[in-house]
């Protein structure tokens, strides 16, 4: 097993790697079929276009497209994502300047929409029959349809501008120096996040917790005594565990990806936001580097998940 | 690109209107917050008169790129830098007119070709070091220079030499006498920095009454007061601007309190969240944003006068500003605001008239109607004139189809390589009439006795042959209907009303702050 499991490791490694390299390259290479030239964007109205080669030449991007290709690849072995065109500051540098706001804002929304939705579906899979079972399966259901910016503002408009309990938006300058207003200024963020992710998982850990009543060893344990509960948690979860861990991946890189919305509607000075304001200017190395970085992380996601479910289900072991 | 208003373009508009549909989100929210501490102020009260160590904090939907004074051509680069971190020679005010500023004053040769600049004693930069006439010949190499992208460089590449004979007296010989030369002065470009003061991306150093102190992009510049200023120190200690990439989040911090004033207003529908509230102050000034709709002049349909003619017959004007902005702004009849010189009420020429405008398209040969396609980048002022302009133009019998793109895409396609039809633009610039004397510019006018009565106007003897001049081409090209100039935004602001001093028009390209105070 222990050899297999290192082939397997190997393999899915090795797919990481081509997958990196695959998505790496659309980006960059999207990134310049898009219109708009980041030249241009400097220019300002009036100006020659004579000027336009002139900072073509200055940003660099007036070289051969491959050779950018290669530059930026090259640098990717070293950690380097390259300068932004605008500040002339690495990229990697302002990508982890962001990442204080993100990852607790995005991790946050990720553990809450956990400790909510589980014992919520598991609920609402028990009670399917009466009000209450049905009342929130409906919830979940509108939290899914709702758009996230939609919920954003309206969360905002109740209790930041009419109840004032909470900032509408905007993280301190100084970051977390003060870290009940960093945490203060995350709160309404997370909670709108939350209710889009938790609504999500509150389905799946319903249906999962459907199919798994339904399963022959329920009905066993049932029969030998077990409260429905008890039978649930003593064979259920391990069971049921390992279609809910997949759906765990795909929040959580939806919790990350959430964030560029949820960024834009509270002013905050995330990953997000910096990738909003860099698409707009065209600064493609931040928006390549932000982007690349996304993607990295939805992979590893996988990765992992993929691990955890075979050490949760013996029965995926021998699959490649 | 100092040409867009760049603000509110995600979908999160309106929310106001929908209120009414907020039930169960709105529900949800609120259970899950169960303990959350009180976090707002409040609105201080009257008591107490200016505080001299203030913060005030201003909201903007413009960031800047780099702080780089020769780079960056959009609105919010010279809004945060210039007259507040550094300052020209010459400052243009806030009604229009040009001024003396880091120059106390200055001789013209009498062919009107030199100009010997006497600078203002007792500058020093924010590092302290003294302002020597040295550092301005610096400067104004460098906004000619190769490295620079401003928008005054090649109006500024007039400049034959420049020369420092003293410490305080720089000059400067010019290839041609400029009319507007002592006004390129005053741009972003042309104001004086620190030479080597460090990565010019992200450092300036200039002799204005602020130093730059923190920027965190995305989010906010602040500026501290310099207290080695010369001239008359900031009335407050610190001035944070925070950006927004959404109008909806700029309101919402206002009304919370988080800000205290916002640089403009894009869409009157914010109004009235904040009238008949003591604690916020709205004021009305002018503007020199002027809303276009623009052909592009060269090709066909629009290569006929009476094409656009038609379009601007079938324009109605006072109906788009009322939609847009209720009863604030003004229409326009040429591409002149009243706070440049050679302003003239050019609004009756081809005012709107839909029977006229069909009698000019048959005249042209389209009787049978015209189709085309509008290139735009959507706001939600924007959006308004688009449709307002589809449904005005189809009772004349044309047809135009919106296509909305963004920025980047806007200046790829229609500035610089001109392949559009027709196009909705805002240019906020001040005395920018002359671009019609280019006709390489992205509308490609071309008429030859405009473009020489603008070069005439340059080199003119005065002030008032210049003013006449260009008062002759602002109504050619209006007779020609080069463009279709719709309407002047106003500027407006929202303010906390414990704040004051600030500037009421939006008319230069600097939002100046130093005379903003606020009251204990």
């Amino acid at each position: 097993m222990g050899l297999t499991m290192l082939g397997y490791l190997l393999r899915r490694l090795g797919w990481l790697v081509g997958s990196l390299f695959l998505a790496g390259s659309a980006v960059f290479f999207l990134l310049r079929v898009l219109p708009g030239d980041p030249a241009v964007t400097l220019l300002a109205v009036g100006s020659p276009p004579e000027q336009i080669e002139a900072i073509r030449h200055q940003l660099g991007t007036d070289r051969p497209l491959l050779t950018q290709y290669g530059d930026w690849f090259g640098g990717l072995f070293t950690g380097n994502l390259g300068d932004s065109l605008f500040t002339r500051t690495p990229v990697l540098e302002q990508i982890v300047d962001r990442l204080p706001v993100t990852l607790p804002l995005a991790l946050s929304a990720f553990v809450a929409s956990i400790l909510i939705a589980v014992p919520v579906g598991v609920f609402a899979a028990l009670r399917r029959r009466n009000a209450a079972g049905v009342a929130v399966s409906g919830l979940a259901q509108l939290g899914i349809a709702l758009p996230i910016f939609w919920v954003g503002i309206v969360v905002v408009w109740l209790v930041a501008v009419q109840w004032r309990w909470l900032p509408p938006g905007g993280f301190p300058r100084d970051g977390w120096q003060d870290p009940g207003a960093a945490v203060q200024s995350l709160v309404l963020p997370v909670v709108t996040l939350t209710i889009a992710q938790a609504s999500l998982l509150v389905r799946y850990v319903r249906s999962a917790t459907l199919d798994v009543l339904n399963q022959e060893y329920i009905r066993t344990a049932r029969s030998l005594g077990y409260s429905l509960p008890r039978a649930l948690w003593r064979h259920g979860l391990r069971n049921g565990a390992a279609p809910v861990v997949n759906v765990l991946g795909v929040l959580l890189a939806g919790s990350l990806l959430g964030t560029v919305v949820i960024e834009s509607v509270f002013a905050l000075p995330g990953l997000g936001s910096l990738l909003l304001t860099s698409v707009k200017s065209r600064d493609l190395p931040v928006v390549q580097g932000a982007v690349f970085l996304m993607t990295a992380t939805v992979l590893l996601l996988g990765l992992a998940v993929d691990l955890i479910q075979r050490l949760i289900d013996p029965r995926l072991r021998g699959q490649a | 690109m100092s040409s867009s208003p760049s603000g509110g373009r995600s979908p999160v508009r309106h929310f106001r209107r929908r209120l009414g549909l907020v039930t169960a989100g709105a529900a949800i929210g609120a259970l899950l917050l169960s303990a959350c501490s009180n976090s707002s102020d409040g609105p201080s009260g009257s008591a107490g008169g200016a505080d001299p160590d203030a913060t005030i904090t201003i909201g903007s939907l413009n960031e800047p790129t780099t702080l780089n004074t020769v780079k960056g051509g959009n609105t919010g680069h010279a809004q945060v830098l210039l007259r507040n971190v550094v300052e020209g020679l010459t400052v243009l005010t806030d009604d229009g007119k040009v001024e003396p500023l880091l120059a106390k004053s200055w001789d013209v040769s009498t062919d009107g070709t030199t100009y010997t600049f006497h600078l203002q004693s007792g500058v020093t930069f924010s590092d302290g070091t003294p302002l020597k006439a040295a550092d301005v010949v610096t400067t104004l190499k460098r906004v000619t220079s190769d490295e620079s992208t401003s928008a005054r460089k090649k109006d500024l590449s007039i400049m034959k030499t420049i020369e420092a004979p003293d410490d305080n007296t720089v000059k400067i010989a010019l290839s041609q006498r400029s009319q507007s030369f002592l006004f390129y002065l005053a741009s972003t470009g042309a104001a004086v920095t620190k030479p080597g003061a460090g990565n010019p991306e992200t450092t300036v150093v200039g002799t204005g009454p602020y130093t730059v102190g923190t920027w965190k992009q995305g989010d906010s510049i602040n500026l501290v007061r310099n207290d080695k200023y010369w001239g008359d120190k900031a009335k407050n200690k610190e001035v944070v601007y925070r950006f927004f990439k959404d109008t909806t989040a700029e309101n919402n911090a206002l009304l919370a309190g988080q800000l205290d004033l916002v640089t403009q207003v894009t869409s009157p529908d914010v109004l009235a969240q904040f009238e008949n509230r003591p604690e916020f102050t709205i004021v009305e000034g002018t503007s020199t944003t002027k809303e276009l709709f623009n052909f592009n002049d060269s090709v066909a349909p629009f290569n006929n006068v009476d094409v656009r003619k038609a379009i601007r017959q079938a324009t109605d004007r006072k109906a788009l500003l009322t939609a847009v902005w209720a009863e604030r702004g003004q229409i326009l009849g040429s591409m002149v605001p009243p706070t440049d010189p050679w302003y003239e009420d050019l609004t009756s020429i081809d005012d709107h008239n839909v029977e006229g405008a069909k009698a000019l398209l048959a005249k042209a040969g389209f009787a049978g109607g015209l189709s085309f396609t509008v290139d735009y980048v959507p706001s939600d002022s924007i959006n308004i004139v688009a449709q307002g302009l589809k449904s005005q133009l189809a009772q004349a019998g044309i047809n135009i189809t919106l296509n909305p793109i963004d920025d980047a895409t806007w200046t790829d396609k229609v500035y610089k390589n001109h392949n559009f039809q027709a196009t909705i633009m805002t240019h906020v610039n001040q005395r920018d009439l002359v671009w019609y004397g280019n006709p390489d510019f992205y509308w490609q006018y071309k008429n030859p006795q405009v473009q020489e009565w603008v070069k005439q106007s340059e080199t003119a003897a005065t002030e008032a042959e210049q003013t006449e001049l260009l008062k002759k081409v602002a109504r050619q090209i209006s007779e020609d209907a080069a463009s279709d100039w719709l309407y002047l935004d106003p500027a407006i602001k929202i303010a906390s009303s414990a704040v004051s001093g600030y500037q009421k028009n939006l008319t230069t390209d600097s939002f100046y702050v130093a005379p903003i105070s606020k009251q204990r």
